[in-house]
């Protein structure tokens, strides 16, 4: 039970996909001009993520290593289609705004890499906790960063109004340049943060993003084979 | 060799697994991707070209087959008499196929306007089709030759955007063959 939390968890904060592994760029900073958008992309990834960690999991005895990235690719790709047509069939406006980023979740580094680098050694319910606890990081990620987009932007959140008739919209907040600035901003936010607790605790200062990359297990691999 | 074999195997199982169920999942919601296209993409561009009507032309849309190509076409029926009719037609733009609805009015056999459903046109140039100042022009226009002006027509096309409006106008002409086509079997009313 313990061990199922940790590897749920870290996908909140202290692996937190876009912001501490910067990582699935591409979504990250094309379809988060609105609050709803980022949180309809999140929403596809969980459950892409969820589910072809699980597929992955189950059948991790039976894909031999030498194929299995393209293995994975082939669970992956079918898990989005199949989500591109449930949304087509039951929430079209949804797929229309995020028409061809739907389909490139299949290539979305956060999918492969967590299958390759958890799913494939761990048995499915740690597999699942560990899809869910990321897809949801990666969806509030997403969120929140759609939703601060839309505020500076637009001046509404999921749509509606939320600043006062002052308040002038920065246009350039929901183009291509506000994802760039807002993430840029928040990423040195965070490490700031990290680096005041750090002081606190007589550690020395860190630059950029960090995480811990001993839970990824690709560096247990190259030990292994050499 | 046993593990090539596995290899081959257990990657030609996973692909056939993954199409067989794409397949039957493809099969089980294209009726209802239908409906989601026809209500989020035509509906609107359906209901500005067809005259004033009570019933709901997506409801009551019947398929027609004209020289082996099956046209879908949507009703404007007004206290129980058929008055208009749309159909989609689509002609050759710059950026590929522009779709164009064309509503035409059965009591004076005009156009009774046009809205373009679909278009990869360039933004602010070709994509200008789409402006009132451009698809108004057709409406009440007659429904017979439809030319751009500098084809000796009356139609003005929207300023440095020539292939845009001739798809729009050829999409046109090939909406008002049908129509003639058709035009016997919507005299009988629509049942």
């Amino acid at each position: 039970m313990n061990r199922l939390w940790k590897e749920f968890s870290k996908g909140l904060w202290k692996e937190l996909p876009p912001f501490k592994l910067v990582l699935g760029l591409c979504p990250v900073l094309a379809v988060t001009n609105t609050a709803n958008n980022g949180l309809g992309m999140g929403m596809a990834v969980i459950a892409v993520l969820t589910l072809s960690n699980f597929v992955v999991s189950l059948l991790r005895k039976l894909i031999p290593p030498k194929v299995r990235i393209a293995c994975f690719i082939a669970i992956s790709a079918t898990l989005v289609v199949a989500v591109e047509l449930l949304m087509q069939a039951f929430s079209y406006p949804l797929y229309q705004q995020l028409g061809i980023f739907v389909p490139l979740i299949v290539v979305n580094c956060i999918i492969l890499g967590r299958s390759e680098a958890f799913a494939y050694k761990n048995p499915p319910l740690l597999a699942v906790a560990d899809g869910l606890g990321m897809g949801i990081g990666f969806t509030l990620s997403l969120t929140f960063l759609g939703s601060l987009r839309e505020v500076l932007g637009a001046g509404t959140l999921f749509g509606v109004a939320v600043m006062g008739d002052w308040f002038v919209p920065l246009k350039i907040m929901v183009q291509a340049p506000g994802a760039f600035i807002c993430l840029g901003v928040l990423l040195a936010l965070m490490t700031y943060a990290e680096n005041v607790q750090r002081k606190r605790k007589g550690l020395a200062a860190v630059q950029g993003a960090t995480h811990d990359c001993g839970s990824c297990g690709g560096c247990a691999n190259v030990a292994k084979s050499q | 060799m046993k593990e090539e074999i596995k290899m081959i195997v257990v990657l030609s199982l996973i692909c056939g697994l993954s199409g067989i169920s794409l397949a039957a999942l493809k099969q089980v919601t294209a009726p209802a991707i239908e409906e989601q296209v026809l209500t989020y993409v035509q509906a609107p561009a359906i209901n500005s070209v067809l005259s004033d009507h009570d019933n709901n032309p997506i409801k009551d849309r019947k398929s027609f087959d004209v020289d082996g190509r099956t046209v879908m076409v949507f009703p404007a029926i007004h206290d129980g008499k058929l008055t208009g009719v749309a159909f989609e037609t689509s002609g050759k733009g710059y950026g590929g196929k522009i779709g164009v609805m064309v509503g035409f009015s059965l009591a004076d056999g005009v156009l009774s306007g046009i809205g373009i459903t679909t278009m990869k046109e360039t933004p602010g140039l070709g994509s200008r089709v789409a402006d009132l100042s451009y698809t108004s022009q057709f409406s009440g226009h007659a429904a017979d030759s439809v030319k751009l002006k500098k084809d000796g027509g009356d139609i003005q096309a929207v300023a440095g955007a020539t292939i845009s409006s001739g798809g729009t106008v050829s999409a046109i002409q090939n909406a008002i063959g049908i129509f003639n086509a058709l035009k016997n079997s919507f005299g009988k009313g629509w049942s």
